[in-house]
């Protein structure tokens, strides 16, 4: 397996950022992560970022939470078949109710279990190259290469107007 | 706003984080005692019976279940300033989203323990849920009571979630800030978040996908809250009206609580260019919308007892305003509807002073909006040989201290030890730092160019 060197470059200035990672693409680098102290839609776009399949935990969340509440008040319903104020044994007025609101759960749950999966989270440590800076008021370019690329991106990253660069062998 | 940056906003929200003064923990040891005194009158309950309570036939609902109702009203404005007003693009919602979502969560606690206070035997309160069991009992799906346990239920893991998730970056800001065991517990509670450009393409669509699902719960959890009412056919509450009645008034209760909350918080804090008067006026303008509703709500009211010719619905409304409970029923109509029409001045609502004393009369009116509704149609039903007068016994009163201390404790321990301004929102609703402005507002390929 052949090693990779890592790179993190630091930006004070999100222009900055965007022309590296313009740049960097152009030369064929290859462009690991892009870190920012908030989302921002035009490294989103620099990154040609497809939008987040988050959306299908959701959507599978809901459908199954809308069978779930419909199906655990049928399936109660079945057991005694009692005839309540003479409604139909299974009710399908109030199923709707606890369908609706087992909808929102489930989906609710679904989307936070396919943010943390598709975001790799909880993660025990940070990593390696991480900057605490990257949070607050830096954006970070991280860029990976074999060891004799190595000073190429330092002068690459330099000349795009990083503050500062770390490197990592991997 | 053009004076703030990235590094502003971390040290002024970071500020709050360090070592209180000693007013803060004069504070917190008095909601702690108020804690302690809600929990002997509900142990003292618990020990003697539930006769203690002022609860006699036929009102069987008392301040239980006004607190209960009043506390989900207060948690559903957080929901509507994080998430439906996200969903407009509200910009002036940012800086008090995260209290109001804090709010909402803690308010939402404090309202759930009110059911568990009302059953008496606690410590079955689990057969209320679905659960297997050998005797093959389940819970009676078409109850309005059982939909009030799984929308509360619902309500609070989401809003919790929300909240949580909105927490994470700001987490990991913190994290990057502490030293020692802070970092180690910040950073546990971060989940080990980085701010990389995958993670934050995931979090946007999830927080969307929340504030887009928070939205119709929000309306149905009040709606299922009214239908406990709507659903019996005791006069006063057997109405269609219900529903968006009670939202409407929980939006105007919750709106009044953020005021209450954020005029003390942002001036200890030192938050005025965050938390500007501003934001301050949009909520006051969005109490007068809310006000209105409520108030036309009241006259549909009694427009719907007249034109409807029920006579016990007719005797029900005019025993309100002239019976043993006028003086709840006019402390609710002025507090509730005529007190924010004063928000109409802009020299009232820009005036802290008013503005927050605007906003504890909106808070007392619509606890008492419940105690009108719960307890003078109950206390008075179909047969005048029933009829009864309520009036709440110290056990009930401790309990709601309690609860009212509780609410404050929690608010106290965030204000402490989580982020109260949502650095993350902040940051995005700046204009991010660029070495080149010019260039881009001539190009016009960004935000800042529309």
């Amino acid at each position: 397996m052949t090693q990779k060197h890592s790179l993190l470059g630091t930006f004070s200035y999100l222009d900055d950022l965007l022309k590296a990672i313009e740049q960097a693409r152009e030369r064929g680098m290859h462009v690991e992560t892009v870190y920012s102290p908030c989302p921002n839609h035009e490294i989103q776009e620099a990154m040609c970022m497809k939008p987040s399949s988050v959306r299908f935990f959701t959507l599978t969340g809901g459908i199954l939470g809308v069978l779930f509440g419909i199906g655990l008040v049928i399936y109660t319903s079945l057991q005694w078949k009692f005839i309540v104020s003479g409604k139909p044994v299974i009710p399908l007025v109030p199923a709707v109710v606890v369908g609706f609101e087992f909808c929102i759960l489930f989906s609710v749950l679904f989307t936070v279990a396919g943010l943390l999966f598709k975001s790799r989270l909880p993660r025990p440590g940070l990593p390696a190259h991480y900057r605490e800076g990257l949070s607050q008021d830096e954006f970070g370019l991280l860029l990976r290469c074999r060891p004799e690329e190595s000073r190429t991106v330092r002068e690459f990253l330099k000349a795009a107007g990083a503050k500062e660069i770390h490197e990592l062998p991997s | 706003m053009e004076k703030l940056t990235y590094r502003s906003i971390d040290e002024d929200v970071l500020r709050n984080m360090q070592a209180p003064t000693r007013t803060y923990y004069y504070l917190l040891a008095l909601c702690f005692a108020g804690i302690l005194l809600g929990a002997f009158c509900w142990g003292y309950m618990i020990a003697t019976g539930i006769g203690v309570a002022g609860m006699k036939h036929p009102v069987f609902w008392g301040t239980f279940l006004i607190n209960f109702v009043f506390w989900v009203g207060i948690a559903h404005s957080g929901t509507l300033i994080s998430a439906i007003l996200y969903l407009f693009r509200a910009p002036w919602r940012t800086a008090i989203a995260r209290s109001a979502e804090a709010m909402t969560v803690f308010a939402v606690v404090t309202a759930g323990l009110f059911p568990f206070i009302h059953l008496g035997r606690v410590w079955i309160v689990y057969w209320i849920l679905p659960y297997p069991n050998e005797r093959n009992l389940w819970p009676n799906f078409q109850s309005p009571l059982v939909f009030d346990v799984i929308a509360i239920s619902t309500y609070l893991t989401v809003s919790a979630m929300f909240w949580y998730t909105g927490l994470m970056p700001d987490l990991a800001v913190v994290r990057d800030k502490a030293r020692g065991i802070r970092k180690k517990i910040y950073g546990a509670l971060s989940l080990g978040w980085t701010g990389s450009h995958r993670r934050w393409n995931h979090y946007g669509k999830a927080y969307l996908l929340f504030a887009a699902l928070a939205t119709p719960l929000v309306i149905s959890v009040h709606s299922v809250v009214s239908w406990d009412f709507a659903l019996s056919i005791v006069p006063g509450w057997h109405s269609t009206i219900f529903a968006p009645y009670f939202v409407a008034g929980a939006i105007h209760s919750g709106l009044a609580m953020v005021l209450t909350l954020l005029i003390p918080m942002r001036k200890v804090f030192r938050f005025e260019h965050l938390i500007t008067m501003n934001i301050l006026e949009n909520i006051a303008k969005t109490i007068i919308f809310t006000g209105l509703i409520v108030g036309y709500a009241y006259a549909t009211e009694y427009f719907m007892a007249y034109y409807s010719g029920n006579v016990f619905e007719r005797d029900t409304m005019i025993w309100r305003a002239i019976g043993n409970y006028s003086t709840a029923f006019w402390i609710m109509v002025v507090c509730n509807t005529l007190v924010p029409l004063l928000l109409f001045f802009k020299r009232v609502r820009t005036n802290l002073k008013r503005l927050f004393a605007i906003s504890i009369l909106v808070n007392v009116g619509m606890w008492y909006e419940r105690f009108v509704i719960i307890i003078s149609s109950a206390a008075h039903q179909f047969d005048p040989y029933s009829w009864t007068h309520y009036s709440p016994t110290w056990v009930e009163y401790g309990i709601m201290l309690g609860s009212f201390s509780l609410f404050g404790f929690l608010f106290l321990l965030f204000a402490r030890f989580l982020p109260t301004v949502s650095m993350t929102e902040m940051k995005e609703s700046l204009e991010p730092p660029r070495r080149n402005h010019r260039s881009r507002s001539i190009s016009g390929t960004g935000e800042g160019s529309s």
